[in-house]
């Protein structure tokens, strides 16, 4: 047991990214009126985009950082204006203190793996209940017990996993009571973090993105992407709600729905078109602030959803039980 | 779509064409074929496959048929899979004929409406393209062949003549122990089963068609258990397998279809079709039409819907058991003892001959079991049903057919 034990409580990635910039920042490595963007950060720290947004709101809220006219943010304060100046990051030559760079690689093992044995969990889950075999699974990635451990135990806080009484690790299927009782859960916690969200909302994505879709002409640009609509609800409303127990219970019940949702896709199942019109008629009601009536809207469209999901659920019936290619999952039989 | 492109008389044109239609076996009979395509004026071609393959072919390779022949339970699957296109009843002549079993859920008001799901609870095409029971101009299936089912036993085995009361319960008989057989298809053998456990008082489902997680577990507990028993013998896919399994007296009680007591051969006389105390399970199948389907084929698909409730493939259906949603237009193609046998529950006045025009299937003097249309379609249990927790429920299914086959063979 050479790793240390502390990486499950060890710093977010995006808090990891934004220490870097920070103290970059603080050091004069990032010049004022340096412009920040997130695809060069991206790359330069060897991670995805994601966790590059996060550590740029934080540091905007920090006002250490600022929007302006063009893409991205510049380092300094709105106050102080300074002119933009538009430079290779990655030649900068920023100073990415040790332990950071150590933390920010072997996170990018321990993601990646976490990533894959997600992606694996959520298209068995369909296909019924499945034990999660943790030897296997460390020597399927050439991993050590910690990192299984690790994986195992930020799936189970996702609420993929579970444990048995007899403490095997094992994937529950995804039943319709189960997607039923996850959509009342969203119905009931949902519009109400929208309304505490009230304003702390990106009205600057919410319009972008209506605009964008407005003009969307889909001989071009294929159809509008659901999946991306419901990404910009909940990180640019939903999940601003100043209460964080409130959006992790949220982001917890939604993982599973999501993760299968994804495999459904994949699996070549329809996506449901009449969503995305409803996903507009939502974002033009928050642009227009109306958010109790938004609340009230999404509350009906999540019911409506959760019906859609439950008869995509039996379609999957006629697809045959998938063959993993993963030794680290096998099925539990019923009886 | 303009209404007033309906019923262009095209034959020259048609004649050259081909309409594909996927189905079972249940209707798809190589008589109905011939005369369709004599009557309508253009090649038809039948795909006759069982019920699950017909099912996964229909919901994932729509561009292979035009026009699908299934079972309304399970527009559940395929028309959420968007292989198929509401039908517009505006150009269907037959519409204003069709039974109200499937428009308003019963024969008559007093018409047990049985749990799961009903036909019409699938008929019309919602705003929001979901289906549902309230009216609209659109359906996603045109009704047509159905019967209410229930289960076949040899008489020797179970005593008939003490004209015992029948259960669906009576499956799991220790009379019948090892000679035990149940249709292979999770929306319909899995109820035979379900119906049986509850009749015999050794589960109880809150809504026995929309079972729970745990209700499904506690089910193939039970199955598993009988199993090891020993009481299964088979799980078939046809008709035709149930027959031969009766024939052969491999079985003394089983899951039935109706064609399949006209392939009794000389066993017919000691096997009995069941009328259970709890009631049938019912089915209704119809047409539908692929997404793809336009132009010239498209009115091919309506005129040959149109031809399938005329009254002549309606005559087949009752030869072998089956009723159809018009069945005022079947008469005019039946002799009378064949309507007062089939539909009306009396006595056969004569010997009856099967679909093959030269078998005799039923003797003068019989009277088939449960009375006439009426009286059968007052009594059922329940419906053919895709569950909520289908898939689920499907995947359990498949590995105990596995295991029950896999041990008889």
């Amino acid at each position: 047991m050479s790793e240390p034990r502390a990486r499950l409580t060890s710093p977010k990635r995006y808090e990891l990214v934004a220490a870097v910039l920070r103290s970059n920042i603080a050091s004069g490595g990032l010049p004022p009126g340096f412009v920040l963007l997130e695809g060069p950060i991206s790359s330069l720290m060897k991670t995805s985009r994601a966790p590059v947004q996060a550590a740029l709101r934080i540091l905007e809220d920090e006002k250490l950082i600022y929007r302006f006219g063009g893409r991205g943010y510049l380092v300094g304060r709105a106050e102080a204006p300074a002119a933009p100046m538009r430079r290779d990051i990655g030649k900068l030559g920023l100073r990415i203190p040790n332990e950071i760079g150590t933390a920010l690689q072997n996170r990018g093992l321990w993601e990646r793996v976490y990533e894959e044995v997600e992606t694996a969990v959520a298209a068995c889950l369909i296909f019924g209940e499945f034990r999660i075999i943790e030897s296997e699974l460390g020597d399927y990635y050439g991993v050590s017990r910690t990192v299984v451990r690790d994986v195992l135990g930020r799936l189970h806080e996702r609420g993929l996993i579970a444990k048995t009484q007899s403490s095997h690790w094992v994937v529950g299927a995804l039943t319709a009571q189960s997607v039923r009782e996850r959509f009342q859960v969203r119905q009931l916690l949902e519009p109400e973090a929208l309304r505490l969200a009230r304003d702390r909302i990106d009205l600057e994505r919410i319009g972008r993105v209506l605009e964008q879709e407005r003009t969307r002409n889909p001989s071009t640009h294929g159809p509008a992407d659901g999946t991306q609509l419901e990404r910009a609800l909940m990180d640019s409303c939903i999940l601003r709600a100043p209460n964080g127990h409130l959006i992790e219970l949220i982001r917890q019940n939604q993982m599973p729905l999501a993760a299968a949702s994804r495999a459904l896709t994949k699996l070549g199942l329809p996506e449901d078109e009449i969503a995305v019109t409803e996903y507009l008629m939502l974002f033009e009601l928050i642009a227009a602030r109306a958010i109790d009536a938004a609340a009230v809207y999404w509350r009906q469209h999540l019911k409506a959803l959760a019906e859609k999901n439950l008869a995509r659920l039996k379609i999957v019936a006629v697809i045959s039980d998938a063959q993993f290619g993963v030794s680290y999952l096998t099925p539990i039989e019923l009886t | 779509m303009a209404r007033n492109t309906r019923k262009l008389p095209s034959p020259a044109l048609h004649s050259q064409r081909t309409l594909r239609v996927l189905g079972t076996d249940i209707s798809l009979l190589e008589a109905v074929r011939k005369r369709a395509s004599s009557d309508l004026g253009f090649k038809i071609e039948f795909e006759v496959l069982d019920f699950p393959n017909c099912q996964r072919k229909a919901a994932l390779n729509p561009e292979a048929y035009d026009v699908y022949d299934q079972c309304f339970h399970n527009l559940a699957i395929v028309w959420f899979w968007g292989a198929l296109q509401p039908i517009d009843t505006a150009w269907l002549s037959c519409w204003s004929k069709v039974s109200p079993l499937t428009k308003s859920g019963g024969v008559d008001k007093y018409a047990s409406r049985g749990f799961g799901d009903a036909p019409m609870n699938k008929l019309y095409v919602q705003p929001d393209h979901s289906l549902g029971a309230e009216e609209t101009q659109h359906i996603a299936m045109l009704p047509a062949v159905h019967n209410f089912d229930s289960f076949g036993y040899d008489t020797r085995v179970f005593n008939a003549d003490c004209k015992q009361r029948e259960s669906w319960g009576m499956l799991f008989d220790p009379r019948a122990k090892g000679k035990l057989a149940l249709v292979d298809e999770p929306a319909i053998g899995l109820f035979d089963a379900a119906l049986a456990a509850e009749a015999m008082g050794a589960l109880h489902f809150e809504n026995i068609c929309n079972m729970s997680p745990v209700e499904i577990a506690a089910l193939f507990k039970f199955l598993s258990a009988k199993r090891e028993e020993g009481f299964f013998r088979r799980c078939w896919r046809t008709g035709q397998e149930a027959a031969e399994l009766f024939r052969r007296g491999e079985v003394a009680i089983q899951s039935m279809w109706s064609p399949a007591y006209n392939e009794l051969g000389g066993s017919a006389e000691t096997i009995k079709d069941a009328v259970p105390a709890e009631g049938y399970r019912a089915w209704h199948g119809g047409l539908s039409i692929a997404r793809h389907v336009t132009g010239p084929t498209l009115r091919m698909a309506y005129e040959y819907m149109d031809w399938w409730l005329a009254g002549w493939a309606g005559a087949v259906m009752a030869r072998q058991g089956y009723y159809i949603s018009v069945p005022q237009a079947v008469t005019e193609h039946l002799s009378a003892a064949e309507w007062n046998y089939w539909y009306d529950g009396q006595e056969a006045a004569e010997d009856l001959l099967g679909v093959d025009g030269e078998t005799v299937v039923v003797r003068k003097g019989a009277r088939r079991s449960g009375g006439g249309y009426l009286e059968r379609a007052r009594r059922i249990a329940l419906w053919n049903t895709v569950m909520d927790e289908h898939n689920y429920a499907t995947r359990a299914w498949i590995r105990f057919v596995a295991e029950v086959n896999g041990k008889s063979r």
